[in-house]
């Protein structure tokens, strides 16, 4: 297992171009559009687009390093702590954390706070 | 083998169906395909690389219309057949027209969990020393097997540089019809540019290349 760590100005996301591969014992099984054509064909030429479509926009200066997964080395990215959740437990983020943000097609928003207002 | 699965820079595939991250298997009948597919593959039989060998052979319109388990389901008839586990009569009938073959044992429910998780270790002993290292400029080579390979074909001639070293391990492209052959593997990242030029929003890709997929770069090549 290789853990890709995002930075404010790389960001990664992991796709397997041939078939499926996708580290199960970490993640479960892989969603339905993990394995589909416009994932895969997409995602390797223009995953500024295929974020877009997970609500996800980058700021135009971010690399995006597209990582094929096409050998038994499971992939997972490591996101960008959000901001607001300085000093929050292991727990604490664990609830956070997406999959979709270990699969690398979008970032960890911030946390929502009880009166519905999104730290910033 | 030059077929539809391998479908890296294709662009005609439309939006990306997102479904419900809640979700696991969406038909009943996929649970029971997943779960047929990792218990057969326990038999020892074939191994995960013949396995995608004959998903990826799999005639283009079946491939590509089919969901993902049902490419699964298809691949493993065929397995199941050209192997003699299973007759095309048993198959229509699904009736057991006799013994299994002698000797062959999948392994039971209760094995099942722990074996995923185990997943399917590819490292193997280090017999000689890698010829590439960290740093170095490589090319992929242009090929265009009949068999299986992992190097699609968006990656080939084109120039990387070796980002990782990760041992030896079991070499796909002769692993699906014969015995492992294990190669050095490397991560080679390349740029962007270099595989698509202007026309893409990644600044790299990085793919895993076993050693026979490479060739060293001529730095005087690189000069014009």
């Amino acid at each position: 297992m290789v853990v890709l760590q995002n930075t404010p100005t790389v960001h990664n996301v992991v796709v397997c171009t041939l078939c499926s591969c996708y580290p199960w014992p970490v993640l479960g099984l892989p969603p339905v559009w993990y394995k589909s054509a416009p994932y895969r064909s997409r995602v390797v030429i223009d995953p500024r687009s295929v974020l877009a479509e997970f609500g996800c926009e980058l700021a135009p200066d971010v690399q995006i390093k597209v990582w094929d997964s096409n050998s038994e080395l499971r992939y997972l990215v490591l996101p960008m702590q959000p901001e607001g959740t300085e000093g929050w437990s292991e727990d604490e983020l664990a609830a956070l954390v997406t999959r979709d943000a270990m699969i690398g097609t979008n970032v960890v928003p911030p946390p929502v706070t009880a009166d519905g207002v999104k730290h910033e | 083998m030059n077929n539809v699965h391998d479908m890296g820079g294709m662009q005609g595939y439309g939006p990306i169906e997102i479904d419900d991250p809640s979700v696991v298997f969406h038909e009943k009948w996929e649970r029971k395909a997943f779960a047929l597919s990792v218990a057969i593959n326990t038999a020892g039989l074939w191994n995960i690389d013949g396995s995608r060998a004959v998903r990826e052979s799999l005639p283009p319109l079946q491939y590509l219309s089919n969901s993902y388990y049902q490419i699964w389901l298809d691949a493993l008839q065929k397995q199941l057949i050209s192997t003699g586990m299973v007759t095309q009569q048993e198959l229509s009938t699904g009736k057991a027209q006799g013994p299994g073959l002698p000797g062959v044992k999948a392994l039971g429910v209760e094995q099942l969990p722990a074996a995923l998780m185990r997943g399917w270790p590819s490292a193997r002993a280090t017999d000689h020393g890698a010829r590439f290292q960290i740093g170095q400029q490589v090319r992929t080579i242009e090929a265009h097997p009949k068999t299986h390979t992992r190097l699609p074909a968006y990656c080939r001639d084109k120039v990387g540089v070796i980002t990782n070293v990760h041992g030896m391990h079991v070499f796909p492209d002769k692993s699906a019809i014969g015995p492992d052959d294990p190669q050095w593997l490397y991560t080679v990242e390349f740029t962007g540019c270099e595989i698509w030029g202007a026309d893409t929003s990644a600044s790299s890709i990085s793919l895993n290349c076993w050693e026979p997929y490479l060739k060293a770069v001529e730095l005087a090549n690189d000069t014009n």
